[in-house]
């Protein structure tokens, strides 16, 4: 190849969607790029495509499995293929802040679903948090009824058609790349994303406000093939992971600052933050949470026991 | 001596052919619109609508590359060709159809190696050309789509490739069966034509620009038929 | 260098007349094999990704189908009627008129060879009775047909968009005052030649048959009200607006203007009404002429397609390998300013506009080029339109040249003639060129003043 790795050298291809400064993702995946290419230079090096230069998130999964690609971090619902399980991030409210998800994926049950595809090929390594979800739409958004009848882009996730649907809202199906025109002409009324996308994205630009609901997460896992993970020696596999490990805590921490300055950029670009009061939240909660019972056998009660212990713990 | 000269439509595998292009771009159209009106008129949606449209696109363009083999309409540049002599011609044509052949052999190992893994079914061995069956594979029958929700018609598969576990999305396999199809016609077609250069009966692969060699002599008529 | 043995293997393929879309998959496929890991399956799946990751593209086939409806639906008779009544009267007339014809034609259609035969065919014959010579038609037809793709709708542009992911809606709104002004150029170089060489002029025939003319082929012009108006005013997306164009074309062609489907007569007499025929609503549907329009579209759309198929091969092939990087790297630690990068561009899409069909030569030049002009502030809605400008030029310069091939059939007149006929329109284009590269503002300031300033993600 014509890239900087050197002869001899594993090569570790690793591809996201995101850019490489400014996103979480992407600032996690350039300081694991640094990191490798300093620390195991002449055993192995890592190229990063960013930007879906080389694979979007659907396509990733698969090029893994071909051992086309070495390293991935998608949004967790990509997994929803390959266990139902991963559903429980995307439902609503299921978490009560960024520390019951971390605490969450650090528990026995986390690491267990880190485990739960290697019978498909897959074994996650890492979860890195994004943040919490927000809600935007083109009018003010403070009862959950007064998102009836509006048009809502959701990404392909069963969990989010019917979350949309319990409040009313028409979910609509689009390209990530056509949301900012859609919303700005209207072709679709809202959205939900973190601050750091929201403000990455500038959809707070053609939106009337965004509504601080922390109603639900967008966070990755980062994953390899379980045939690449076993091809490496042990103490290379054992290096590799070691600094992935350090990476993910030393980014993940920062991750809730990331997403606190988006959401201070918006204000100061002049976009609107509505806050809730306990018992406008309440209402959200009690709009969205019937959206359980639908995928409670695909989640597993035990799971969603597990995480409702750990809102109850913090 | 062919020069991408009127090739009309001939017989019934012309017409299946034919009749499959329109279809699934008439379908892809109607699905977009019917999308268009549940969004804007009844405000709900087509979840999948988007999904299946992209679909249909890629069958419509996959499928549709043989046909424009067998009828010389793939795109390419011709005028080195046209200077040649005949015979050199016909030599010439021989390497570029020798060229096309080993693209659609090694196209033909890589799209059934990439669909055989969805329908549980093993894929080739060698990096080149297939040299047998991979003994251990990693299925990936349990692959769905996004969007298209499972039908009835293909519950089948399920007890086929996916150890009875229930879809509730259409597997993979099926959009991409598209891929091994597509790749087979092409090969077919390929051949074919290689055939024809070598008996004489055909001079090139291409054509040199995407508009019909009809379309343009018809304007041409009308032209003259203007100007009386 | 690798890179260099895989582009001349794409050329030398090329040459001797494999398909375009087989010179660049075989070459990129060989080069996957012999220098990296990858595997051919993954060859098919980046195939296949060409349609499941590339929404954008849907937009072509939809163009094409609408654009294929309204050429036989007969629009371009009406608009060539009304572009007359509006400006024949002037000298150089009838030629002035083409050149609108073709502007707004190009704004139902988004191909450049489709302007031309759809009204070169009826233009040069109209130009050629009045007294211009044959030659002179062809050139201003050759050139006016250009801009096919620079006045939106363009295939073109929704190749650039998907590329290097931008707005479709902000290209083609940035291709609005381009188009005008390219138009309006050619219009005005035309009045001066009709003046000094005293070229033939028609008469003015009154605001009557303006607005005849305008309300005939204003069934047809309402489509680009459609397109942009549907896009601008939240109604749908752009691959939308494309599906419900085509529609649109469909009833026009069937029910409005009747040239085709159920209600369509061959003799002289006025097309059958809807209301002698009502079934005519369902029978359309299926009628031989709906599906040859279908096929004819679908036709098209499977030889652009398979191109650009191909070419994303290749470029998987130039990322995998971090070609555009390595090239960034390079020209920039040459030092190289925007203007002189921009030369290159120029240079580069001159030259590969011979070989290549537009779109896929885009889908190739694009990632290459995009990395080093977002580095160098060059804004990305800017270059895709110089790219576009490039590619009218290349469709008019021999040796290759899409326009230049379709206008000799179109005028049975040899190539060489054509090209010697358009010479000195392409002058005019050349500057055209200067000034879009060099005055962005041309570009940007619609787009920017309807959607805001560009948003550069990357
Ligand atoms: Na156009
Ligand atoms: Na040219």
């Amino acid at each position: 190849g014509l890239a900087a790795c050197d002869d001899g050298e594993i090569v570790i291809k690793f591809s996201h969607v995101t850019n490489t400064d400014k996103h979480p993702k992407g600032i996690a995946a350039s300081l694991l790029e640094q990191r490798v290419n300093d620390e195991m230079n002449g055993t192995a090096c890592m190229e990063v495509f960013p930007s879906s230069t080389l694979y979007n998130d659907d396509k990733v999964l698969e090029a893994m499995l071909q051992g086309d690609v070495q390293l991935a971090a998608p949004s967790l619902s990509k997994f929803e293929k390959f266990t139902k399980q991963f559903r429980i991030f995307d439902l609503p409210f299921m978490f009560t802040n960024i520390e019951a998800v971390d605490a969450f994926q650090g528990s026995a049950t986390g690491q267990a679903m880190k485990d739960s595809m290697q019978r498909r090929g897959l074994q996650g390594l890492a979860f890195w948090h994004n943040g919490m979800k927000q809600m935007s739409a083109n009018r003010p958004l403070v009862q959950p009824t007064d998102a009836n009848g509006l048009k809502f882009r959701v990404q392909s996730s069963d969990v989010l058609v019917a979350q949309m649907e319990a409040i009313g809202g028409s979910p609509q199906k689009m390209a990530f790349s056509e949301v900012y025109g859609a919303l700005q002409q209207g072709v679709v009324d809202g959205q939900e994303n973190t601050w750091s996308n929201i403000f990455g994205r500038k959809f707070f630009e053609v939106q009337d406000g965004t509504t601080e609901t922390n109603h639900g997460i967008i966070d990755y896992l980062v994953v390899a093939s379980v045939d690449w993970l076993d091809s490496l020696d042990a103490d290379v596999r054992d290096q590799f992971l070691t600094i992935l490990d350090e990476v993910t805590e030393a980014r993940n921490k920062e991750s809730f600052a990331v997403n606190q300055a988006a959401r201070q950029s918006i204000i100061d670009a002049g976009g609107t933050v509505r806050e809730l009061t306990a018992e406008q939240r309440q209402a959200w909660v009690d709009a969205m949470k019937p959206v359980w019972a639908q995928f409670a056998g695909d989640v597993g009660q035990e799971n969603i026991d597990a995480a409702q212990a750990i809102n109850a713990g913090l | 001596m062919s020069q991408g000269a009127s090739k009309t439509s001939g017989g019934f595998i012309d017409t299946l052919e034919e009749t499959l292009i329109a279809a699934l771009l008439g379908a892809m159209t109607v699905v977009t619109f019917a999308n268009v009106i549940a969004r804007f008129v009844f405000n709900s949606n087509i979840l999948w609508a988007l999904e299946l449209t992209v679909f249909l696109f890629g069958w419509l363009v996959l499928l549709g590359a043989s046909y424009a083999v067998k009828k010389g309409a793939h795109l390419g540049v011709d005028a080195l060709v046209n200077i040649l002599s005949p015979a050199a011609r016909r030599i010439v044509g021989l390497i570029a159809a020798a060229a096309c052949l080993l693209f659609c052999l090694l196209l033909l190992k890589g799209c059934y190696d990439y669909w055989a893994v969805f329908a549980d079914l093993p894929p080739t061995t060698g990096r080149w050309f297939p040299t047998g069956f991979e003994e251990k594979f990693r299925s990936q029958s349990f692959y769905e789509v996004d969007d298209i929700p499972m039908i009835a018609p293909f519950r089948w598969l399920e007890g086929a490739i996916n150890y009875n576990e229930a879809y509730e999305k259409i597997p993979k396999a099926i959009p991409y069966f598209v891929l091994p199809l597509s790749a087979s016609l092409l090969m077919l077609r390929f051949v074919q034509v290689t055939l024809r250069i070598w008996q004489g009966t055909e001079d090139r692969l291409v054509a040199s620009h995407e508009l019909d060699e009809d379309e343009i002599s018809e304007a041409a008529e009308r032209a003259d038929k203007l100007e009386g | 260098m690798d890179v260099i043995l895989l582009f001349s293997m794409v050329i030398g393929l090329l040459m001797i007349g494999v398909p375009i879309a087989v010179s660049l998959g075989l070459s990129s496929t060989l080069f996957l094999l012999w220098f990296s890991d990858t595997s051919l399956a993954s060859v098919a799946g980046t195939l296949f990704e060409a349609f499941e990751g590339h929404f954008t593209l849907l937009a072509i086939p939809f163009f094409i189908l609408a654009s294929s409806f309204m050429t036989t639906g007969g629009v371009a008779r009406r608009i060539i009627r009304f572009s007359i009544a509006c400006v024949g009267h002037l000298p150089g007339g009838l030629a002035i008129a083409g050149v609108f014809a073709c502007m707004l034609f190009a704004a139902l259609s988004g191909s450049s060879p489709a302007t031309v035969v759809a009204i070169g065919s009826i233009v040069i014959a109209g130009m050629r009775q009045v007294g211009y010579t044959k030659e002179f038609a062809a050139g201003v037809i050759c050139n006016a047909g250009t801009l096919g793709i620079l006045i939106p709708p363009s295939i073109v542009m929704v190749v650039y968009a998907a590329a290097v992911e931008v707005s479709v809606g902000r290209m083609f709104l940035a291709g609005v005052i381009p188009g005008l002004m390219a138009g309006l150029m050619l219009m005005v170089t035309i009045y001066v030649m009709a003046k000094v060489k005293n070229l033939p002029q028609g008469e003015w025939q009154g605001w009557g048959e303006v607005f005849t003319a305008a309300r005939e082929a204003g069934w047809g012009l309402f489509l680009i009200v459609i397109i942009l108006g549907g896009i601008y005013g939240g109604v749908f997306t752009p691959t939308e607006a494309a599906a419900v164009a085509a529609i649109y074309s469909f009833v026009i062609a069937c029910f409005v203007y009747r040239d085709m489907g159920p209600l369509a007569t061959t003799g002289p007499e006025a097309n059958t009404s809807l209301f002698r025929k009502p079934w005519a609503l369902v029978t359309a549907m299926i009628h031989p002429d709906t599906k040859q329009t279908l096929f004819d579209a679908g036709k098209l759309t499977v030889t652009l397609l398979f191109v650009i198929a191909n070419a994303l091969i290749l470029k998987h092939v130039l990322t995998d390998e971090q070609v555009p990087q390595t090239i960034a790297g390079a020209m920039l630690d040459a030092g190289f300013g925007p203007v002189m990068f921009l030369v290159i561009v120029n240079i580069i899409l001159l030259i590969g506009g011979q070989f290549m069909e537009p779109s896929g030569l885009l889908v190739i030049v694009a990632p290459l080029v995009f990395p080093i002009a977002i580095e160098l502030g060059i804004d990305p809605i800017h270059l895709g339109i110089i790219m576009v400008v490039n590619m009218e030029i290349g469709m008019i310069t021999p040796p290759v040249g899409l326009n230049l091939f379709v206008t000799s059939g179109v005028a049975k007149m040899p190539m060489m003639a054509v090209v010697r006929a358009a010479l000195p329109f392409l002058a005019v284009l050349f500057v055209f060129l200067i000034m879009v590269t060099y005055i962005p503002a041309i570009s940007t300031f619609l787009p920017n003043a309807v959607m805001g300033p560009e948003l550069i993600i990357k």
